[in-house]
């Protein structure tokens, strides 16, 4: 009833040649309307697979997955369209910036799309996500005059830039160090509180983890186990999965 | 999105921006490929009306009013005779007349200290001649010289060949009508530039002149040259005359295609005597300029024909590459939610600028290279001059042809836009995200 997102018993494919891969193996997962989720597992494991199929932008093989209460498997491409336009943020892994647009037309261009907002209201909103990004300065830049992590930045603007209901983003922090790390994390956080955005993202990093309601873990594409942020940190911990940044106190 | 959405506008002509380089090398190879069409299509229309122009002027009007005059079953004249009753016909019924003009014709040897040359002669009234002035270019003497009946014009080729100048004094020697003999004598008052085959076999002395070399009297001429403003009513203008012509009691002879030369032996076979007319066109008495007319429309579609051939598969190359290149573009905007059609519709309408740009400037070049063309004067070489009755290139862009290239130009390119786009905006958005190349 309150879900926003419903996978039940997908399964994902990739034809590689003569070979398919199984990226998901019948993974069912549940998301709350306000959720800040965090889905860890190694690399491999599927993360991709998964949001790209939340997100609209790929379709599964088998199973049901359900976006804002629709099964996206009964959708024209241009309702599915509509949906990615107005409901779904995307934050991809390799950013998918347009290169020929610099970073304000980059951030800008859903809004052209949605059609809702006049050239200085757009101006206004999207100079004032940039500067939450730390990147007001850098608008006219196109995305190959800019650093890993401020890509990384113009694309977190960009996915929330429409206000979109359901936020995904594929290790959001990957690119960045944990000062800029932080502040993402933070203006999600902040979104996410105040008005009830649903994030759904995936990471490595304990750290970002640490700050999510539940964390889902996979391997070799089915869920292993729904846990609790502080479960899920202990449990990369055990792996041996060095934190980017220790507290001195967990050094040995 | 409709192709009408100024947000898609702004969003094609960011796009052409940002692609700038790519933007500039198409466009400065559509704007060449429009050009170098309107250059040539104005060779064409200059090469082509000065031909026409040139022809129908010095030898037979756009309709032609002649005839033959038989004293005899087996004798006959290639005259008319009452041709200024027949020109108040011309005056009064054709509707849309430029200018009717009376025109002696001849054939006769014209002797000069040093040579003889057998040659046509074309008898004008130079006071009532419009056309003529304009399409003879003098290269020595003056037309005034026509005004008198001994006055006689030569080309320069034919001066060249009978060694004379202006004021050298020559003989006409021609077999009259009546059959006996009669010599006068003349005097060059004028040499032009050649035009043309024209040059090496016809001369022009006044109208006066040529009635005392054939012993006419002053009803008659060889031919009435009527010149409408419409070229292609030539038709309609020749059946209203025959039946105005009848009305009036003159007799008309059957419809025949040929030049009045061509008609001597049908017609002396014929019984019958006195005066019968025959109407007929340009295109019946110049058949060989129709025939020019004819090769050079041919050449011209060809060559344009394989210029944009050529040129198209080149702009739909890069076109073709350059969407393969935004495929990853393509499935981004794709993913952030922008539709298919408004993908396609963005292409078409970065096609259509882009085309409408190119074209354009391509416009201005190509009449600036006609422009050019014709201040340069350029000769054509001798086979040529022959058959298109200039010594000179001439272009002439028209606006016609202007139009006509931009708006197929335009179009082209919006098509060939259209059609990569179309496959890529057919991907899934993350197939068409993580294409390679
Ligand atoms: N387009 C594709 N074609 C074929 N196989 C694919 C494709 N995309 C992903 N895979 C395979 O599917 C599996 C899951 O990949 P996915 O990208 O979802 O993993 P991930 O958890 O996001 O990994 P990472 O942490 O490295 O980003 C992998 O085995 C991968 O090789
Ligand atoms: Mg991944």
């Amino acid at each position: 009833m309150n879900s926003i997102v419903s996978i039940r018993d997908v399964v994902k494919e990739y034809e590689l040649g003569t070979t398919v891969v199984q990226a998901l193996r019948g993974v069912s997962l549940e998301v709350m309307k306000g959720e800040f989720l965090s889905i860890a597992g190694p690399s491999g494991s599927g993360k991709t697979t998964l949001l790209n199929l939340i997100g609209c932008v790929d379709t599964a093989t088998r199973g049901v997955v359900e976006v804002a209460g629709k099964d996206t498997a009964k959708l024209t491409e241009r309702e599915l369209t509509d949906l990615r336009l107005n409901t779904i943020g995307f934050i991809f892994q390799s950013f998918n910036l347009v290169a020929v647009l610099n970073v304000f037309q980059n951030v800008e261009f859903p809004l052209l799309l949605q059609r809702k907002l006049g050239s200085k209201e757009r101006r206004d909103r999207v100079m004032n996500l940039l500067e939450q990004v730390g990147l007001h300065t850098h608008a006219k830049h196109r995305p190959s005059e800019l650093s890993g992590g401020q890509r990384q930045r113009v694309a977190v603007a960009r996915a929330l830039v429409t206000d979109p209901l359901l936020v995904l983003a594929d290790e959001p922090t990957a690119n960045l160090d944990s000062a800029t790390g932080n502040q993402i994390i933070d203006l999600m956080k902040e979104l996410n509180q105040k008005k009830g955005t649903t994030f759904i993202f995936s990471t490595h990093d304990h750290k970002v983890m640490q700050h999510a309601n539940a964390v889902i873990r996979l391997a070799d594409g089915k869920v292993l186990a729904r846990e609790s942020a502080k479960d899920a940190v202990a449990h990369a911990l055990s792996l041996g999965e060095a934190p980017a940044e220790a507290p001195a106190g967990a050094r040995v | 999105m409709t192709i009408f959405d100024p947000m898609l506008w702004l969003i094609a002509v960011r796009s052409l921006f940002q692609h700038r380089i790519r933007t500039s090398l198409l466009g400065a190879a559509i704007a060449v490929v429009t050009a170098l069409l309107v250059s040539l299509a104005g060779i064409y229309v200059g090469m082509k009306t000065t031909l026409l122009v040139s022809a129908t002027t010095l030898m037979s009007g756009h309709v032609n009013v002649a005839g033959f005059y038989k004293s005899t079953a087996s004798s006959s004249a290639p005259v008319v005779t009452q041709y200024q009753k027949l020109r108040e016909i011309v005056q009064r019924d054709v509707k849309d007349l430029d200018y009717v003009v009376q025109r002696g014709r001849g054939w006769a040897k014209l002797i000069s200290d040093t040579g003889s040359m057998q040659v046509g002669i074309g008898g004008i009234d130079i006071v009532n001649e419009p056309g003529f002035v304009k399409v003879v270019q003098l290269k020595e003497g003056s037309l005034e010289g026509l005004k008198q009946p001994d006055g006689l014009l030569l080309f320069e080729e034919q001066a060249k060949k009978l060694d004379v100048k202006v004021g050298d004094k020559l003989t006409f020697s021609a077999p009259t009508f009546k059959g006996t003999n009669n010599t006068i004598d003349v005097t060059v008052v004028a040499i032009a530039a050649n035009i043309g085959m024209l040059s090496s076999w016809n001369t022009y002395m006044s109208d006066t002149g040529l009635r005392q070399l054939y012993q006419l009297n002053d009803e008659t001429t060889g031919a009435l040259q009527i010149y409408i403003k419409d070229i292609s009513k030539v038709r309609a203008v020749q059946e209203s005359l025959r039946k105005a012509f009848a009305a009036e009691g003159f007799e008309l002879m059957d419809t025949d295609p040929r030049p009045f030369f061509s008609k001597f032996d049908g017609v002396n076979r014929e019984s019958w005597t006195g005066q019968k007319l025959d109407i007929t066109n340009w295109e019946d008495e110049t058949s060989f300029v129709q025939w020019f007319v004819t090769i050079l429309t041919v050449a011209a579609t060809t060559v344009i024909f394989v210029l944009t051939v050529i040129i198209g598969v080149g702009i739909m190359n890069v076109m073709w590459i350059s969407i393969r290149e935004r495929t990853r573009e393509i499935g981004t905007l794709r993913a952030v939610g922008m539709q298919r059609r408004s993908v396609l519709a963005m292409f078409v309408t970065e096609g259509f600028l882009l085309g409408l740009m190119g074209t354009t400037v391509g416009v201005a070049i190509g009449g600036l290279a006609s422009f050019l063309l014709n201040n340069a004067a350029i000769k054509l070489p001798k086979g040529a001059q022959l058959v298109l009755m200039s010594e000179k290139l001439i272009v002439a862009p028209t606006a016609g042809w202007v139009v006509f290239a931009v708006i197929f130009i335009t179009s082209v390119i919006t098509l060939i836009s259209l059609i990569p786009s179309f496959l890529a905006a057919r991907l899934k958005p993350i197939s068409a995200m993580s294409h390679v190349g």
